[in-house]
């Protein structure tokens, strides 16, 4: 490779390194997270092997054979020899031979209780809690709530506790705290009636704003394209503030527009109208504020595209259709929309992509509300996987939710290469042939 | 030969001194620890969740000191976090890259999940939980933060979810004062149900001693207080025998009936859902609402909201019984102290004893009063700080001994999702109460599989 490659190379390394994080890797790791159960309580980077009771339960369930759970439960905590030559190793014999004395044989049902036979001894070296613990441990002749790192040390526990082959694939199974692949998320989903719903909402999102997008940043385009320069820079400048705004002012200063209290219902009661959340009062009212709050920050970027399309119209053909008498609306039908078609593509498919994975502004506005009726697919993925008050996040589900509309969005990119004809529209402008 | 031997062994045994002394002379050193401690759901009067692990990080210095060791415990806290989903997430986030703080104060509910999932680890493997200061804590809230037969955690205060009603509005329906103070115990007993609030709340909507829509005003987010509903119809949350979650088709049917009803009556807003709380707060406080439901720690937010005369605007009780399935009820829903798993082995053993120390009654209550919770322990009531409390007594008194929790089960975070949702669609009526069952059945089935018991 050249020197001047290479530099090349580098200059761009800051965009690539950008594109490989915030982009590949988590479409990637999406795609990955998809086919596992992942949640909270699986953890993401793996599991342990633990026997607790539930777990017993479960097994008591898939019919695992009394004899084998008894053996697992085991005998909790008894004081054998072997307890006690340990004991002697740790803490010296004479502790040893006093807890032989007392309890030798004996078995206790929980630690606590060994501890406080441990704490009984009249001859007790063992002072620190800690090490009355590790004291009481030594005498542990059960599976339960052990906590095994890996998989070799489990199945040496089960080796030693001498449960039978044959139950130990089943044991391993519900004793595995991690996530596993599966391949049940996608069926899942398709199985619950709220994710057609999420389907539904986001058809009704998606066309109704981009229509609202396209049509009235086609308007202002249009019609600031007859105005005097100086108003239409100044009408375009106030058509761009919403997409200056930061988002969560602009959906705040929504939010007291729409209030019970606020601008809307302040101004309506003097007409007699009874205050109403004008956001969250229906569903008609929810999707209505939805469509303006996107549709107006979306609008001004097509209004600035579709200006300088416009513009990019050599102006001989509009004085020509004047001088042949052709009225504004003519002009409009026969000039101007023709030669826009390759903008209201670009908008068209841009706005949908961007629109079927948006979902800032209908979090921050309504959350999905009134009664899930604004709960797009991709708000509905970002709350199963990252944001629920239960806190037990589903990632596995989520990403599942998310992969599906990546899918979606492949979809729908390639119908409208179709539908719009590509191909011709990237041959060269006839008009500056 | 002989000699190499004896030279290895000679070796051999001066590395054995040498590392012994080192190890007793490692007590002698100064030892600098850091511990950092994250609380969820807390506002300003909550600050002694932190301030506790600071008060205690100082006597266990003291107590070092005395024992001729030095050891410096630098507390590092945090309060201050958007809203519980936000802490949730950065918890598990910070466990996942192994820089979780040392000690978290959280729902009860965590412990589940994030003992599965190998976050925490359980206090009872460092503390003597029969020593002073636990085994004066109340068992049923030491059980709240046990999961499995194993003590994961240490309950951090406590409280309970009151009914409220507001004096004035009672009275312009034709309550006397009489008939108001008597209602807590009407309730208690049975003979004051939801259909009673529902008759109240339209007569106050009627009557106009309230607005339309602030007849019964309940909370507006998902929270432990909608099981309470479904507990008033006879809905148990947990099968005790078998440790399984139930959904109780009849009882859920019910409960959403009852607030599909309250919508249709005009007394619920059916945008009720999803208000801000700081309206919300305001609103209940200063009387636009004739009865909803709340916490016992409102007690104090509603000072803030500028009503000082609690006791003579409002009155409170357990949640009413919905009919005669069920019975009047509350939830408590104890935040715990968990001790989440470290590398450093000492970091987790200290930690554990700095909530050992925080739990200690007189430090504990500081939390209590200050923030309007109630006490852990029984000695708490030997306190004159907490004696001397009203609300903290007759809180205690009226609602903690119907209370119970939620149950501590790996998968109820998405039982109460779907609880919650079914709820949603039948209040804003998407769905019919009967038809929003249906769906959280599916829900729940899927979800849930065997770990689920549908009557």
């Amino acid at each position: 490779m050249q020197r001047s490659s290479w530099l090349g190379l580098a200059f761009l390394s800051p965009a690539l390194v950008v594109v490989l994080l915030f982009f590949l890797i988590p479409v990637v790791l999406t795609g990955f997270f998809a086919f596992t159960n992942m949640s909270t309580a699986t953890g993401v980077k793996g599991g342990a092997y633990v026997l607790n009771t539930s777990g017993l339960r479960a097994l008591a369930d898939a019919g695992l054979p009394k004899s084998t759970l008894e053996q697992i439960e085991g005998a909790g905590y008894r004081v054998d020899a072997k307890g006690l030559e340990a004991l002697a190793a740790d803490f010296g014999q004479p502790v040893a031979d006093e807890f032989a004395s007392l309890h030798d044989g004996e078995v206790f049902s929980k630690r606590r209780d060994v501890e406080r036979a441990l704490k009984d001894l009249r001859s007790n070296p063992i002072r620190k809690t800690r090490d009355r613990k590790i004291a009481a441990d030594l005498f542990k002749r059960s599976l339960l709530n052990e906590r095994f790192d890996t998989l070799p040390g489990f199945e040496a526990a089960l080796e030693e506790a001498g449960i039978p082959d044959a139950d130990r694939p089943l044991i391993t199974q519900v004793a595995y705290t991690g996530w596993v692949w599966t391949t049940e998320n996608f069926g899942f989903l398709m199985s619950l009636d709220s994710t057609w719903q999420y389907a539904k909402n986001t058809i009704i999102y998606v066309v109704f704003t981009l229509s609202f997008n396209v049509l009235f940043g086609l308007f202002l385009a249009i019609a600031t394209f007859y105005l005097p320069s100086g108003q239409a820079a100044t009408f375009r400048a106030i058509w761009f503030l919403p997409r200056i705004l930061p988002p969560v002012l602009y959906i705040v200063m929504w939010r007291w527009f729409t209030w019970d209290t606020g601008f809307i219902s302040t101004v309506l009661s003097g007409f007699g109208v009874s205050p109403r959340n004008w956001m969250l009062d229906t569903e008609l009212h929810a999707w209505t504020t939805i469509v303006l709050i996107n549709g107006f920050v979306g609008a001004s970027m097509g209004m600035i595209v579709f200006s300088s399309a416009i513009r990019a119209i050599p102006s001989s053909m509009l004085y020509a259709s004047e001088v042949d008498g052709a009225s504004r609306l003519q002009q409009i039908w026969h000039i101007i929309l023709p030669q826009l078609r390759w903008p209201i593509l670009f908008i068209t498919s841009y706005q949908t992509m961007s629109l079927l994975t948006s979902f800032e502004y209908i979090y921050l506005a309504t959350d999905g509300g009134p009664g899930g009726a604004t709960e797009v697919w991709a708000l509905a993925a970002f709350h199963t996987a990252l944001n629920n008050y239960g806190g037990n996040l589903q990632y596995g589900l989520g990403a599942t939710y998310a992969l599906l509309l990546v899918i979606i969005g492949l979809a729908a990119s390639l119908a409208y290469l179709r539908l719009f004809n590509f191909r011709n529209l990237i041959q060269k402008p006839r008009i500056e042939g | 030969m002989t000699t190499l031997v004896s030279k290895l062994r000679q070796s051999t045994a001066a590395a054995v001194l040498a590392l012994t002394a080192a190890t007793v002379a490692g007590d002698a050193f100064a030892k600098d620890l850091t511990i950092t401690v994250w609380a969820g759901g807390s506002n300003d009067s909550d600050a002694y969740r932190w301030e506790a692990i600071e008060m205690a990080a100082d006597i266990m210095e003291r107590e070092a000191a005395i024992r001729g060791e030095e050891l410096n415990i630098t507390v590092e806290s945090k309060g201050q976090f958007g809203n519980w989903q936000e802490f949730k997430q950065a918890v598990t986030l910070a466990a996942e890259a192994g820089t979780a703080p040392n000690i978290v104060v959280t729902s009860h509910l965590d412990i589940a999940p994030w003992s599965e999932a190998g976050y925490i680890v359980p206090v009872e493997e460092y503390l003597d939980l029969d020593a002073w200061p636990l085994n004066d804590i109340y068992p049923n809230l030491m059980e709240i933060a046990a999961f499995d037969d194993v003590q994961w955690g240490l309950p951090q205060d406590a409280e309970s979810r009151p009914f409220f009603f507001w004096k004035d509005a009672m009275k312009k329906i034709g309550y006397s004062d009489e008939d108001i103070a008597a209602l807590p115990a009407k309730v208690e007993a049975g003979e004051y149900t939801l259909q009673n609030v529902l008759e109240d709340a339209k007569k106050a909507v009627e009557m106009e001693a309230v607005e339309e829509g602030y007849g019964f005003y309940p909370r507006v987010s998902n929270g432990p207080d909608y099981a309470q509903f479904y507990q008033s119809f006879g809905g148990e949350l947990i099968d005790p025998e078998s440790g399984k979650l139930v959904l109780d088709k009849k009882a859920m049917e019910e409960f959403y009936q009852f607030f599909a009803d309250a919508v249709e009556a005009g007394v619920t807003r059916k945008n009720h859902l999803g208000t801000d709380w700081g309206q919300w707060y305001n609103e209940v406080a200063n009387g636009k609402a004739a009865i909803w439901h709340g916490g016992t720690w409102h007690f104090g937010r509603y000072a803030q909201e500028g009503n000082q005369d609690f006791w003579n605007t409002i009155e409170f009780s357990l949640i009413p019984a919905g009919n005669e399935n069920g019975r009047a009820n509350t939830i408590t829903h104890p935040l715990v102290y968990l001790i989440t798993d470290n590398a450093d082995d000492e970091a987790e053993e200290i930690a554990a004893n700095l909530v050992k120390i925080a739990s200690e009654p007189r430090i504990n209550t500081l939390h209590a009063i200050k923030s309007n919770h109630l006490g852990i322990s029984k000695q708490q009531s030997n306190i004159e700080l907490y004696a001397n409390d009203r609300w903290a007594d007759e809180a205690t008194e009226r609602l903690l001994g119907y209370a119970n929790s939620q149950p501590n089960h790996v998968n109820y975070g998405a039982y109460s999702e779907a609880l919650f949702k079914g709820l949603e669609a039948a209040w804003t009526g998407t769905k019919t109460p009967a038809e929003a069952v249906a769906e959280v059945e599916v829900q729940m089935k899927a979800t849930l599989g065997d770990e689920l018991i549908v009557r």
